[in-house]
């Protein structure tokens, strides 16, 4: 990009050609009132606040929308300029039900500090005072349409950074508001709760309901950390007050792949919770909990321990930074003897590392990182999503796919064996295999893509072109149910539309088939998918260090015959789809920050710190470093999982030194 | 010098502008040796005599707000306004949103304040009229927002005023909540 002089209130200013004259004031320290621009979102020149006189315009401009170049000369602040932006303002506080005493956003709405700004003690128009619609029908976010001043920056976050297209203009001129979808309630609607818009909105008419008057966002500290809820691991910004909670925003959505967030980041990690555990509790021989002191629990344990060491098996959270993990891994190791150790999602952890195993074992590449980073879908120009539900587990990926299929025309190729409809909206194709016949097809289409366009030795091993002879396409097409013309479509789609990406989640692992990922490798690696030492593919995995514990060895699995288990459950709050696998345990210690029915089920219950309570090391899906910060001091010296492994390593007579 | 004579008066408000020119505290015994408080609700004197400085918080939501807002402005000199109901109707304006029915039904007959699902009326009670900021009625010469406007604000206009300026709150104390 090439510099450009431009002479602003009568001095000569540098910029950049490509920017807007908005930004290139901005660059400049030369201030501009705005209401609808939002760094990251696309200009529309809506509010009229940052006009600017340009010498060879008539009519005052937008400096938004404006492109700067060569040799303009702009005012900035003349008395007509700012005469109609006071007008701009006034008429915006007369057109809706602006009351500040008791609106959430005040003191941090943009609107009433530009009217301090242009000193609005009174307004000359009359007021309007339209019946408008407040709609609280949703679980985590309100519209109320008497806030709103139609700069349309929800709309866009909407459209631009989650992608989803809930949101629009509806009708026109003076009826003119907010739309969801056509005319529906949030809560019927399509919104997928990221809460970008909510982000978005530079007034109280998009809030959340979570946060709500738990104080104003210049009263709150705020600490950047990561979510822990997905594999994603997004940065976040927390707001907290009175060491409490308040709100979660991104850093920004400016050059920000992760700025969307998603119901999970935005909201439920603000959400009310189960009670916390607090004290230490064994279960008596009546089956009562009895609350104990750490040294009481530890002695309780340490007794059992020592009795069945041998068949204790250790399990815990990969919500938790690498530092615990290493510490409970330890703990197991020296402490109770047992190296029977796995995360709760360590069985698709496991899988994932036998299928790049097998991959590297016959192209003798090397390394766990093969995967790409996430922005990746950014520059695809096909995408094959298979047995993945992101909006689901994943949100954000989800969001980074429909903004590629929009802004690029991706070409998105769904394989799905669910009821569900995933991503209906932004599908190229859709395809819905016999269930458990996806490693046939995905086997089929490399056997399609490599009789299409031959490929050396180097790409494709013998032992895998051996293993793919019995997938002739008659044969596939009856096993999958899928016609002839659809998987050529699909091989074309990939084969031909680069760069590829191809994503798998949860719903594929459960075939419990290494194969499958070897596979998956194999079609990023057939079609020369890649760059550098990384395949443009995409594992999603549920926790933000699932990762971490991976490369961390602790993911080897738990032993069948074990008797016991230690399991470090910290905040996890899913207990529905760990509980099933709990029953027969045996003897059941559970450090949980939550009551929940899994410390029910438990014969020793030990506090946890909840993720906020927290610090430490994470390594995201895509091979990221993270350093999440503590956000919370822990609530009434609750200890760290640290200290109550030292605790029971003392009582089991071991000296555990853990940093 | 003399005193500078001030008459204040409530339309349809909470009273709480007058509640916040009180916490001045202190202060209040600096400016009882320039300002005179003649006819105002903490005097409790209704009539208005003649002043230099006429004060009403409140928006104008009967015919008797009306009338009360023109007879002071036309006994002062200078008429300033405290509040957000004064300056931009609400929150009072509030109820334009509903019908007046929808208001008196509300306010009599679902919540605690009533007694027996009676709303009240006779002859002299005045009835409501679209809320409307003061200057929408008379003539008014500065405006003190806020809800309620702090005791800062309050004493930068009154000090202003005494000054012989037109006070127009600077930004940097300037509330609307």
């Amino acid at each position: 990009m090439s510099k450009i002089t431009l002479t602003i209130n009568g001095k000569q200013v540098e910029g950049q050609d490509g920017s807007t004259v908005l930004e290139v004031c901005q660059a400049n320290g030369i201030y501009l009132p705005t209401l609808c621009h939002l760094d990251g979102l696309s200009d529309v020149g809506a509010c009229r606040m940052c006009i600017v006189e340009i010498e060879r315009e008539r009519r005052p401009v937008p400096a938004c929308t404006y492109p700067a170049q060569n040799r303009l000369v702009i005012r900035t602040h003349t008395e007509r300029l700012e005469k109609y932006r006071r007008q701009v303002l006034e008429i915006l506080f007369t057109e809706r039900n602006h009351y500040c005493p008791f609106c959430e956003a005040s003191g941090q709405c943009e609107l009433q500090k530009l009217g301090y700004q242009y000193q609005i003690d009174h307004i000359r128009y009359p007021y309007i005072f339209p019946s408008l619609q407040v709609d609280a029908s949703n679980k985590y976010w309100v519209l109320d349409q008497n806030r709103c001043i139609l700069c349309g920056r929800c709309i866009r976050a909407c459209n631009e950074i989650a992608a989803n297209h809930t949101l629009e203009f509806g009708r026109r001129g003076f009826k003119e508001r907010i739309a969801v979808d056509i005319n529906q309630t949030i809560a019927e609607s399509s919104c997928l709760n990221y809460g970008a818009c909510v982000q978005a909105c530079p007034t109280g008419a998009i809030f959340d309901k979570f946060s709500l008057y738990k104080g104003k966002e210049d009263e709150c500290q705020k600490v950047d950390t990561i979510c822990p809820s997905c594999g994603v691991a997004c940065e976040i910004k927390v707001l907290t007050k009175d060491n409490n909670l308040v709100k979660i925003k991104a850093p920004g959505f400016k050059d920000n792949p992760r700025a969307s967030l998603c119901r999970m980041g935005r909201f439920e990690l603000v959400a009310p919770k189960p009670p916390r555990v607090i004290s230490p509790m064994v279960k008596g021989k009546s089956g009562e909990f009895e609350e104990c002191s750490l040294d009481r629990a530890a002695e309780v344990l340490a007794k059992r321990l020592a009795k069945n060491n041998n068949g204790f098996s250790g399990m815990v959270s990969a919500r938790l930074p690498s530092q615990t993990l290493k510490a409970f891994k330890r703990f197991m190791n020296e402490v109770i003897g047992s190296d029977s150790i796995d995360t709760i999602d360590g069985a698709s952890s496991r899988l994932i590392s036998e299928g790049i195993n097998r991959f590297q074992k016959t192209t003798g590449r090397r390394g766990l990182d093969i995967e790409c980073p996430i922005e990746d879908i950014m520059e695809a120009n096909s995408i094959i999503l298979v047995g993945a539900d992101p909006d689901l587990t994943n949100p954000v990926v989800s969001a980074l796919v429909r903004r590629s299929v929009d802004l690029r025309k991706t070409k998105l190729v769904v394989i799905n064996t669910l009821d569900k409809d995933i991503l209906p909206l932004w599908t190229t194709l859709l395809l819905k295999p016999k269930p458990g016949s996806e490693g046939t097809l995905l086997n089929g289409l490399a056997k399609m893509l490599i009789d299409q366009n031959p490929v050396s030795g180097e790409r494709v091993s013998a032992e895998f072109r051996n293993s793919l002879v019995q997938y002739e396409i008659p044969k596939v097409v009856k096993a999958t149910g899928i016609d002839k013309k659809s998987l050529e479509s699909v091989r074309d789609i990939y084969g031909l539309t680069k760069p590829g990406i191809v994503i798998y989640g949860e719903g594929l692992l459960q075939q419990n088939d290494a194969g499958l990922i070897t596979t998956i490798l194999y079609l990023a690696n057939i079609t020369g998918n890649q760059t550098q030492d990384k395949l443009r593919v995409i594992s999603l995995k549920p926790r933000a260090n699932s990762r971490g514990a991976w490369e961390l060895m602790l993911t080897k699995g738990i032993n069948d015959k074990s008797n016991g288990l230690y399991l470090l459950l910290a905040d996890e709050l899913d207990s529905e789809t760990l509980l099933p696998h709990l029953k027969g345990t045996g003897f059941l210690v559970v450090q949980a920050s939550y009551h929940s029915p899994i410390t029910e089920m438990a014969d020793v219950v030990l506090p946890s710190p909840m993720w906020a309570e927290r610090e430490g090391e994470y390594v995201s899906q895509d091979g990221r470093f993270l350093q999440a910060n503590r956000v919370l001091e822990p609530s009434d010296g609750l200890l760290q999982d640290e200290a109550v492994f030292t605790s029971i390593s003392q009582k089991m007579g071991h000296n555990l030194v853990l940093n | 010098m003399a005193k500078v004579k001030v008459a204040s008066a409530w339309l349809d408000a909470c009273g709480g502008c007058h509640m916040s020119f009180l916490d001045l505290d202190e202060i209040l015994i600096d400016l009882a040796d320039k300002i005179e408080l003649t006819a105002t609700p903490i005097t409790d004197i209704k009539e208005f005599p003649q002043v230099d400085v006429g004060i009403l918080d409140g928006a104008v939501g009967n015919k008797h707000d009306e009338e009360v807002a023109k007879k002071l402005r036309a006994n002062c000199k200078i008429l300033m306004v405290w509040g957000d109901c004064a300056c931009f109707a609400s929150p009072v304006g509030m109820r334009n949103l509903f019908s007046t029915e929808e208001v008196l039904k509300r306010y009599y007959t679902t919540e605690s304040t009533s007694k027996d699902g009676i709303i009240p009326s006779s002859e002299e009670l005045p009835p409501l009229t679209k809320v409307k900021p003061i200057h929408e009625v008379v003539k008014v010469d500065c405006y003190v927002p806020g809800c309620p406007p702090s005791p800062k604000a309050i004493l930068y206009a009154l000090n202003e005023l005494l000054a012989g300026r037109i006070p127009v709150v600077p930004s940097e104390i300037m509330r609307y909540d």
